[in-house]
């Protein structure tokens, strides 16, 4: 599903991957572990075409991260940013606005209070403003949209850091039940004590 | 009728009060006076030239050198912008270009034609005073344009590929900067037109009065001025967004970061 081939990057003259293999499998799950600093987000942001690499080649459903098809390659991908960098304006329409680009039909009241009760949102917090929200109503407005998104592969860098250990364990289960592609990225153990998980230690 | 001339010494006795301001500034220690210094210069300097050009363009009159004259001030235009966003010549001078050339030379050949119904569309006692005004005011208002889209995208870059990645697509994620940056340039214009007359009499109107127009057709043209502005101001500042869109970002679509001239 993902290869990573001789990867290689500078920042800024300094080394961040040099010669990086990595292969993930179709629905598999990866827990990308390491000290911060070591190239973790930016490993996500190369699947995205959000940073170039200097040398290697990476593949994603065995195309090439290119201009040719990196828009059918983000299409398949939904990434969870650390800090969930969503634009301006109040939940709901910023949601609408998402569905309609990626002509998802509206997915009716009754399948979306399904999932604000899972994620323990009340309905009254898809009027606020994006920037009301605090940490952890951010982080699970973004599971939200990742949910209503069902793209084929999952990106989430620190998706549960802002979340009390319930709900970690809750959502824990649940991404880890899904049939998807899905890279974590993540201090919080709970992840590491899933056995479902791949684990790769970054140093 | 035309103006009371003025002669050379009466105008330099404006220059008179110069004086409390440069001692006042002095005194305030605000440190303006060489600035104040070089504009006036340098003001002086290139209205004197134009004086002396226009009076040739006006006597030879010809199509082909008031044209040539025009691609000049849009070229000139056009460098003065890209300089004042602080983004590099190079890579923006065709987009830029082509901004104003095309919204600009129909604006003005319609106004020519339609509006004034000249005989001669390239008339240099019309073509170049009217153009003068509508290249001016589109350099104001590309630049704020241009800044504000660019600096924007740039401060919320994070945002702006988040946005990339759930609506994947570009334009759809370049919109709220497209349209704040784009308000931001055209609301001036908006305003001055909304309280022209209340406020103050527009410079055209003022020179074409004291030129001798009777008020009645200052006003008219000045009506049709101010439309023509908006309308060239609109196109042109729409058109220099989307134009460098091609250099500005790369395949794909991330921000280059070499656009800029100066690091931030």
């Amino acid at each position: 599903m993902i290869e990573f081939k001789k990867i290689s990057l500078n920042h800024n003259g300094k080394e961040i991957f040099s010669n990086l293999d990595l292969t993930i499998l179709k629905n598999e799950k990866v827990l990308i572990q390491g000290k911060s600093g070591i190239g973790k987000t930016t490993f996500l942001k190369l699947l995205l075409g959000f940073e170039t690499i200097d040398s290697g080649t990476i593949y994603f459903n065995r195309q090439k991260i290119d201009k040719f098809h990196i828009k059918n390659i983000r299409k398949q991908i939904f990434y969870l940013s650390q800090d969930i960098d969503l634009k301006e304006g109040p939940v709901d329409n910023l949601i609408e606005e998402i569905l309609e680009a990626n002509s998802i039909e509206d997915p009716g009241s009754r399948y979306l209070n399904k999932h604000l009760n899972f994620l323990e949102l009340s309905p009254e917090l898809l009027k606020e403003n994006v920037s009301k929200l605090s940490g952890g109503e951010r982080q699970r407005i973004g599971l939200l949209i990742c949910i209503l998104l069902d793209r084929p592969v999952w990106l989430l860098d620190e998706p549960t850091s802002a979340l009390d250990n319930t709900m970690k364990n809750k959502i824990v289960s649940y991404v880890l039940e899904q049939n998807k592609t899905i890279v974590i990225i993540s201090h919080d153990t709970v992840w590491s004590k899933n056995e479902k998980m791949r684990i790769e230690r970054w140093k | 009728m035309g103006a009371q001339d003025l002669d050379f010494l009466s105008l330099a006795s404006l220059l008179l009060f110069l004086l409390p301001v440069f001692y006042i500034n002095r005194y305030l220690k605000i440190a303006i006076n060489k600035s104040v210094s070089t504009s006036i210069i340098r003001m002086c300097i290139q209205l004197g030239l134009v004086g002396v050009y226009l009076e040739f363009l006006f006597k030879w009159n010809s199509p082909v050198l008031n044209t040539v004259y025009l691609l000049i001030m849009i070229t000139i235009a056009c460098q003065s912008i890209i300089r004042s966003c602080r983004l590099k010549l190079k890579l923006f001078f065709l987009p830029v270009f082509f901004s104003l050339l095309i919204p600009f030379t129909t604006i003005l050949l319609f106004f020519n034609g339609v509006v004034i119904k000249l005989e001669n569309l390239f008339d240099a006692k019309y073509l170049i005073p009217i153009g003068g005004m509508l290249l001016g005011n589109s350099l104001r208002s590309i630049i704020i344009g241009l800044t504000n889209f660019y600096s924007e995208i740039k401060k919320n870059e994070k945002v702006y590929l988040y946005s990339i990645s759930l609506f994947n697509n570009r334009l759809h994620a370049l919109k709220p900067y497209f349209i704040q940056s784009f308000s931001a340039a055209i609301t001036p214009i908006i305003a001055s037109m909304a309280t022209i007359g209340l406020v103050s009499l527009p410079g055209m109107m003022t020179g074409q009065i004291l030129g001798g127009s009777i008020p009645f057709v200052a006003i008219k043209y000045q009506i049709a001025i101010m439309l023509s502005i908006f309308y060239t101001e609109y196109f042109s500042t729409m058109l220099a967004v989307i134009f460098s869109l091609k250099v500005g970002f790369n395949e794909l679509d991330i921000l280059n970061k070499d656009i800029f001239s100066i690091k931030a």
